[in-house]
């Protein structure tokens, strides 16, 4: 809806503009900045799209950023296929966000989180049911194709000058970035080298396919054939790696209680983790 | 005299205004006015502070440097193209911040259209500085300047050139000298708003910029980090940002309006 508005009062800006004199002009101005500001804001709140008006039924699922590939391509799509008239919206984010967006405004039928921690948070406000694992992550780090900074180990990201880009703190990818590094010992000289905080696990993809950070690390899934993302990936071992656990739950007082369950359900089935391997996370048992 | 004014006007303008201030009431009613000083030192507003000054001060001397000579060819030259340049160069102003920081990203990142041959002829890097920093902000205010000059210069007539040159001053001394002294109260207003738009600017800066305290971590972006693990903190960063918008536009009310 905001968009449209945005859109409209641009227009009409653009037509007063044609022939204003200067006080009119300001007018203009005004709306331009203000409706600029409006969309920068915008962005944070993610994708949550409404349904068109002949859908019958809709659930709306709260998803960590790294969920982003199978939810949207794989698992939504199947799901809608098997009911009639359903149309998912996906809010995409980093979980800690979305833990906030559930709790200030509570309009999620399901939970999907990157962390127990956030899952935690919104057990306790506004509590949640049918909290199971569906999913396991790790951690890699990926590079530009062509490695510029040479990174072949983990040990490398203490270099000095390397430019790498983790998520910011309370970001679940973000956390386990930093437990990782702590594992390996370079925790200290790694975050002189951190060149941005992102907000969210695909931010920091982002960075790093725009060529722009030498360095960066994320979950094993982005870098799986299905995510097909154009970058290079340099394992960190086990003995270093973190095992990322996702939960999902469906959130109390969720608008659609029962197929948010059915949902779950599906996640949770042969096909819904077949989806998961596929696009390299691990199963939840 | 006392002019009454319509009932449904005053109604409206009612509503208008307290929908505009309600957000700012709320931020001083919810702020944990308690806990101020390490809500503050926790979010690490002081590095925050210092980065936003530096960043919207220098991309307002950017917009108008850049700002006011290419009004001045849009309002006077004449060539083919002019309505097609204006378009391009107002575009930012339309242009949702973070599609602009994506095309910034593009062209002046390292691997970017002109960026690659900064980096690798001149070992200039963009990203990840707070000169990324303010090149975003530049170039989300720099329309600004733009458009209220060029409505400043639409409204000198240009006989007041055409006078001087006939009085013997070349181009140059009569911009200086005549239409200069009529165009400042213009320049002025549009470097106020386009410092506005820089130290709000968001989208465009932590898409090409990044997030790093103390070199690309401007307020607006403090605040979007500290929302979640620091809400009280998040609500101090704003308030700071409301208090200094508020403090500049009061005090450059007379040049924005143009009235008492």
């Amino acid at each position: 809806m905001f968009p449209l508005v945005s859109l409209v009062l641009k227009l009409y800006a653009a037509r007063l503009w044609e022939g204003g004199n200067v006080n009119r002009r300001f007018i203009v101005i005004s709306v331009l900045v203000f409706t600029g500001a409006a969309c920068s804001s915008n962005d944070s709140s993610g994708s949550a799209a409404t349904s068109s008006a002949d859908a019958e039924t809709h659930l709306t699922v709260f998803a960590a950023s790294s969920l982003t590939a199978v939810f949207q391509d794989a698992i939504g799509p199947d799901f809608e296929a098997q009911h009639d008239g359903l149309t998912i919206t996906f809010n995409f984010g980093a979980s800690d966000s979305l833990a906030g967006q559930i709790q200030s405004e509570g309009t999620a039928d399901v939970f999907a989180s990157a962390s127990g921690t956030w899952m935690d948070a919104v057990q306790d406000d506004p509590g949640v049911t049918d909290r199971s694992d569906f999913a396991t992550n790790q951690l890699v780090i990926i590079t530009p194709p062509d490695n510029p900074a040479d990174i072949a180990s983990i040990d490398d990201l203490a270099t000095p000058g390397v430019q790498l880009v983790l998520a910011a703190e309370g970001v679940p990818v973000g956390d386990y970035a930093r437990e990782a590094l702590e594992n390996a010992g370079i925790l200290k000289e790694a975050e002189a080298n951190v060149v941005s905080n992102e907000e969210d696990n695909a931010s920091v993809v982002a960075k790093v396919t725009a060529d722009e950070a030498d360095a960066a690390i994320v979950y094993t899934s982005d870098v799986s054939s299905a995510a097909g993302n154009d970058v290079t990936a340099v394992e960190i071992p086990e003995d270093v790696n973190v095992l990322a656990i996702y939960p999902i739950a469906v959130v109390t007082g969720a608008p659609d209680a029962t197929l948010a369950g059915e949902f779950l359900s599906y996640v949770l089935s042969d096909a819904g983790q077949a989806s998961l391997e596929e696009y390299g996370f691990g199963t939840a048992s | 005299m006392h002019r009454r004014l319509p009932l449904p006007l005053v109604g409206l303008a009612a509503i208008g205004a307290i929908f505009v201030a309600l957000p700012v009431v709320a931020l001083v009613v919810r702020a944990p006015w308690g806990e101020l000083g390490e809500a503050l030192g926790g979010v690490g507003a002081g590095s925050a502070f210092r980065l936003s000054v530096v960043v919207s001060v220098a991309a307002t001397v950017l917009s108008v440097v850049f700002g006011v000579p290419l009004a001045w060819v849009l309002a006077r030259g004449s060539f083919p193209g002019r309505s097609v340049l204006r378009a391009v160069v107002v575009l930012p102003l339309v242009l949702p911040p973070v599609v602009g920081g994506l095309g910034l990203l593009f062209a002046l990142g390292r691997s970017g259209v002109a960026g690659r041959w900064l980096h690798e002829a001149l070992g200039i890097q963009l990203t990840f500085t707070t000169w990324g920093a303010i090149v975003a902000a530049t170039f989300v205010s720099m329309p600004l300047v733009v458009i209220a000059t060029e409505a400043g210069l639409r409204s000198i007539d240009p006989r007041y050139e055409l006078a001087a040159a006939t009085l013997g001053a070349r181009p140059s001394r009569a911009m200086w000298r005549v239409v200069m002294p009529m165009l400042a109260p213009q320049v002025a207003a549009g470097a106020v708003l386009a410092w506005a738009r820089a130290l709000g600017e968001f989208g465009a800066t932590i898409t090409f910029a990044g997030n790093l305290a103390g070199r690309t971590q401007t307020l607006p972006l403090a605040v979007y980090q500290a929302r979640q693990t620091d809400p009280g903190g998040a609500i101090f960063l704003s308030l700071i940002l409301v208090v200094i918008s508020i403090v500049v536009l009061v005090s450059m009310r007379h040049r924005l309006t143009g009235g008492r």
